[in-house]
């Protein structure tokens, strides 16, 4: 009852016209700001920083308008995944998977609501988990030591295989390309350089958000100019809109879906260092392997929309978590937002709760206002967003192309980036005529980074024996999980598959 | 063919990080691990991936014909261009002979094609320096 | 990686304010959370409190290396910004001495002043059997692979070598036996402290005071020379446990080398306004900062026998060839 008060308590404050207008502004934004490739959730909170200070907003009041971007720019990047195959920012990278190919099939309105209802449905069930398991989940990422996460990091390479090609081979190489790309810049751990050939701006390392635009947005400016589709889509059909809201059964087909990915998502969003991608990639991965059984992902199956995006909105309030209860960001966004709360004056970390429970119950009940609000904007809005596939790619490509370079540019200012991107972009065309993913290059420069460091600290930890990392069965559970449900199934399936091609049983090689 | 002139690049480009990992100076106090572990793992997945690719290519892609090929790179040329003259010309500037590039090259009309270019640079100027107060190329004209 | 969002972000929230009248941009060197980052909001804040600047000062985190990334970027991209300062503290000097700054020395940027000292601490879990120093220490003489210490820097950075000045003083003749884990910041070392990967914990007290507020890790030892005044009275000191280890972690700014005389000695009047103030004070008592008066060609000085000094360590307990 001391929940349900204080949430009272929180609503009283957060319920103000000023308030509901900030959340309604932030929304917006938000939405288009994630929306746009090249300005995710992080920058587009940080953009607003200087809104909400210049406003001489107190603290609750700028930490609703700024998480209403944060949510409000989760839902906005599936838009553009479904729409145009661009992910808005990198978590919506999972949802051009089977939401292009709805659209393509003439689904897109019905794409772009059901995702939008399931991203309602996992930011919901995150927001309730953050209130009523905070203090457990804090317990529950403490289990997490640098052997954890290691594991957790080799889980999720592992899903890849089931993802996105079908040459195993391919998937493995995208996913070390990415992970050596991570690699380029100065050591965490020791200072040192590397791979950074005496290249300045090669320090600091690849900025990820210059390799998702440069390779997914910039190559397909360069896949329409190849086949001069100026007038249609790429394929040479034009892409009917169809109608605007699901039908009641796509919905209950998919309902179990979004349900199983808001609680994998949240819990990958309360680990620090994972996040909302890891959230969305793992939501999508774990559901394919669960339910794909006529192998309709990737082919514009509803339940692959629907997982993802409820697995990001989940994670982005997991991530929430660890921000406000250890004071330990688990992802760029909350970052962010943690930087903010510390100029506010407010100390996030274990006493915050007590400390300022006005502030945090403030917030609390600004997340389900911003959320419904963001049902209610987004719904009726799909009939706008659908308007996008009327323009003709001539018109609309190059605006792309030029809308991703500003993004870019206007957040770091460099036009080595600029260049760079230029670069993924002709990787990002060559790759996908040779049949290699996408996805797993961007997980592994996402992950690299986090992942190499926790190796290295678990085998410190150790004095150099690797067995550390399986040395607890936490991590036990996760490699086994990777290996039995997603590497073995692999080789097993195709043995199978084998099999069942002799005895002519094409229906038994699909249950595996 | 190509997967395996692909095979045969992606072992080259695994060489070459293993390589690029051994010049790294490791400092006078390191981890267990150190610096150059992880990497070299990588380099060693990313050649055995590339091995596999080699020996057991996909089927063949559909290449374009030398036209489109050269379509494709002087877009590129024509992006780099673009990035060089951002600091020369400005934003709106750049981005105008960009963008009317881009769509005239996609069969718009050159007329139509300007007016695109025009648009969508006033439009994004507008936008992202206006609204949003992302600093954007400033040319001599400021803009 | 999410750091470098970060810094994306944080320059963009920087350049949105540049568009408008001239503001100040402080770039802490590592993530938000830590004592970098903590000195250039407080100050930030301060200053603009005080009206000794117009607008908000832009925090910038700019993580990696060490903060070796900043210093690059501050000598190779930002040399002559004068709107520009840069925390630091004996992390940076350390580094600096220890050439870990590949290409970078000390000269190559302007430094400006000190705002206060924040004493060494080294904590334990709430529950661990470990009472003292000593007693710490000890088990690390015996078993050196049973303690993990956990700390923000890098190998071989500041806070490592606050350990490893403990060790030596303690008697433990080879240091590098000592097993230093480094986390990106001091928040995360903490959090595996509380998670127990770790067994020890080696930072700055104003990165422990939240966790020790709430019970959950135990001081055992500040390396000051006397008891800290306040709400630290409580944390026993090393010196008092027998244990000879001094170690401050003074904090302060540095600008870029270019920086106009004009520009520098404004900021070193604003940063000494700030320092004489009596709210700077009561920050100070605060967050356990013990006091560093220290401006212009003053703290210029003091940072060079900072780093000969930290040299001078470095090869004593063998880690500096």
């Amino acid at each position: 009852m001391d929940i349900l008060a204080s949430l009272g308590d929180g609503f009283v404050t957060a319920m103000t016209f000023q308030n509901l207008a900030l959340a309604l502004l932030g929304t917006f934004l938000g939405t288009m700001m994630g929306a746009l490739p090249g300005l995710g959730p992080s920058n587009g909170v940080a953009i607003l920083i200087p809104l909400a200070f210049s406003l001489g907003l107190g603290a609750t009041p700028a930490l609703i308008l700024l998480t209403s971007v944060y949510y409000g720019a989760m839902y906005g990047g599936r838009i553009s995944s479904i729409l145009l195959n661009i992910p808005g920012d990198e978590p919506a990278m999972m949802t051009c998977l089977d939401g292009y190919p709805m659209a393509q099939k003439g689904l897109a309105g019905e794409a772009l609501s059901l995702s939008g209802i399931a991203s309602f449905v996992g930011a919901f069930i995150a927001t309730w988990g953050l209130i009523l398991f905070a203090p457990i989940l804090v317990k529950f990422a403490l289990l997490f030591g640098p052997a954890e996460y290691f594991a957790l990091f080799a889980l999720a390479f592992a899903t890849l295989g089931g993802v996105s090609s079908t040459n195993q081979a391919k998937a493995a190489f995208a996913a070390m390309l990415g992970l050596g790309l991570s690699v380029i810049g100065v050591d965490t751990q020791t200072g040192v350089p590397r791979l950074t050939f005496g290249e300045v701006h090669l320090y600091d390392g690849l900025d990820f958000l210059v390799a998702i635009v440069g390779l997914f947005a910039l190559s397909e400016v360069f896949i329409f100019l190849e086949h001069h589709h100026g007038n249609s889509a790429a394929g040479g059909r034009s892409i009917k809109v169809g109608r605007l809201t699901p039908p009641w059964s796509m919905l209950k087909s998919t309902f179990g879906s979004m349900l199983r990915a808001s609680g994998l998502g949240f819990i990958a969003g309360v680990l620090p260092g994972a996040g909302a991608s890891l959230g969305s990639f793992l939501a999508y991965s774990v559901e394919k392997r669960l339910v794909d059984r006529e192998g309709t992902f990737g082919k514009g199956d509803p339940r692959g929309v629907a997982a993802p995006e409820a697995g990001n909105n989940a994670a982005s309030g997991g991530a929430l978590v660890p921000m406000l209860a250890l004071g330990v960001p688990g992802s760029g966004t909350t970052a962010v937002l943690l930087a903010v709360l510390l100029s506010l004056n407010i100390t996030p970390g274990p006493l915050l709760f007590q400390n300022n429970a006005d502030v945090v119950w403030g917030l609390i009940a600004a997340l389900f206002i911003a959320n419904f609000m963001l049902l209610a904007m987004n719904i009726p809005m799909v009939g706008i967003f659908t308007r996008v596939l009327l323009i003709p790619p001539r018109i609309l490509m190059p605006v792309v192309a030029m809308i991703s370079f500003v993004g870019i540019y206007g957040i770091s200012g460099s036009t080595f980036d600029l260049l760079v991107m230029i670069g993924f972009g002709v990787l990002g065309w060559v790759l996908r005529k040779l049949d290699v993913p996408l996805v797993p290059i961007i997980l592994g420069t996402l992950l690299g980074n986090t992942m190499e460091n926790n190796l290295r600290r678990a085998v410190t930890i150790s004095n150099g024996d690797y067995w550390t990392l399986v040395g607890s069965p936490l991590a036990i559970g996760l490699w086994t999980v990777a290996i039995v449900g997603f590497v073995l199934p692999l080789f097993i399936g195709r043995i199978v598959k084998a099999r069942m091609h002799e005895r002519g049983d094409e229906e038994g090689a699909i249950t595996d | 063919m190509s997967d395996r002139i692909f095979g045969a690049f992606g072992l080259m480009l695994a060489i070459f990080f293993a390589w690029g990992t051994l010049q790294i100076q490791e400092s006078f106090l390191s981890d267990t691990v150190g610096p150059k572990t992880f990497p070299l793992l990588i380099a060693s997945l990313l050649g055995l991936s590339s091995f596999a690719i080699l020996v057991r290519p996909g089927p063949e892609p559909v290449w374009p014909s030398l036209g489109r090929f050269v379509e494709i790179l002087a877009a590129v040329v024509v992006m780099v261009l673009y990035v060089e003259a951002l600091d020369i010309l400005g934003f709106v500037f750049a981005t105008t002979l960009a963008t009317t590039y881009l769509s005239w090259r996609l069969q718009s009309p050159l007329w139509q094609a300007g007016l695109v270019g025009v648009g969508t640079a006033v439009g994004i100027y507008v936008i992202f320096h206006l609204l949003l107060g992302l600093s954007l190329a400033r040319g001599p004209f400021g803009f | 990686m999410a750091f470098k969002l970060v810094r994306a972000a944080a320059t963009v929230a920087g350049l949105t304010f540049a568009t408008g009248a001239m503001a100040s941009e402080c770039i802490a060197p590592a993530g938000p959370g830590g004592g970098w980052d903590f000195t250039c909001r407080q100050v930030g804040k301060m200053l603009q409190d005080l009206k000794l600047i117009d607008e908000t000062m832009q925090v910038t985190n700019l993580e990696g290396g060490g903060g070796g990334v900043a210093f690059a970027e501050v000598v190779n991209k930002r040399g002559d910004a004068n709107d520009l300062i840069v925390a630091a503290s004996s992390a940076t000097a350390t580094r600096l001495a220890q050439g870990a700054y590949p290409g970078n020395t000390m000269d190559q940027v302007r430094w400006l002043a000190a705002v206060g000292a924040d004493y060494g601490v080294i904590a334990v879990s709430a529950n661990s059997p470990i009472q003292t120093l000593p007693e710490l220490l000890e088990q690390i003489k015996t078993d050196p692979t049973s303690v993990s210490v956990a700390g923000g820097s890098a190998v071989g950075g500041w806070d490592h070598l606050k350990v490893l000045i403990a060790a030596n003083a303690f008697g433990i003749d080879d240091v590098r036996t000592v097993k230093y884990i480094a986390f990106d910041g001091g928040g995360e070392a903490v959090t595996q402290l509380l998670a127990g990967s770790v067994q020890a914990f080696t930072g700055d007290i104003s990165e422990a005071k939240g966790f020790v507020d709430s019970g959950d890790i135990r001081v055992i030892a500040v390396l000051a020379p006397e008891r800290l005044p306040g709400a630290f009275a409580d944390f026993p000191t090393a010196k008092e446990q027998g244990v000879d280890a001094i170690g401050a972690n003074w904090r302060g700014f540095y600008a870029p080398g270019g920086m106009t005389d004009a520009a520098y000695n404004t900021w070193v009047e604003d940063i000494g306004a700030l320092y004489a103030s009596d709210e700077w004070k009561t920050v100070m008592a605060a967050n356990g900062l013990a006091p560093l008066d220290l401006q212009g060609a003053a703290f210029e000085e003091f940072v060079a026998s900072s780093v000969a000094q930290i040299q001078q360590i470095s090869k004593e307990i063998g880690i500096l060839r």
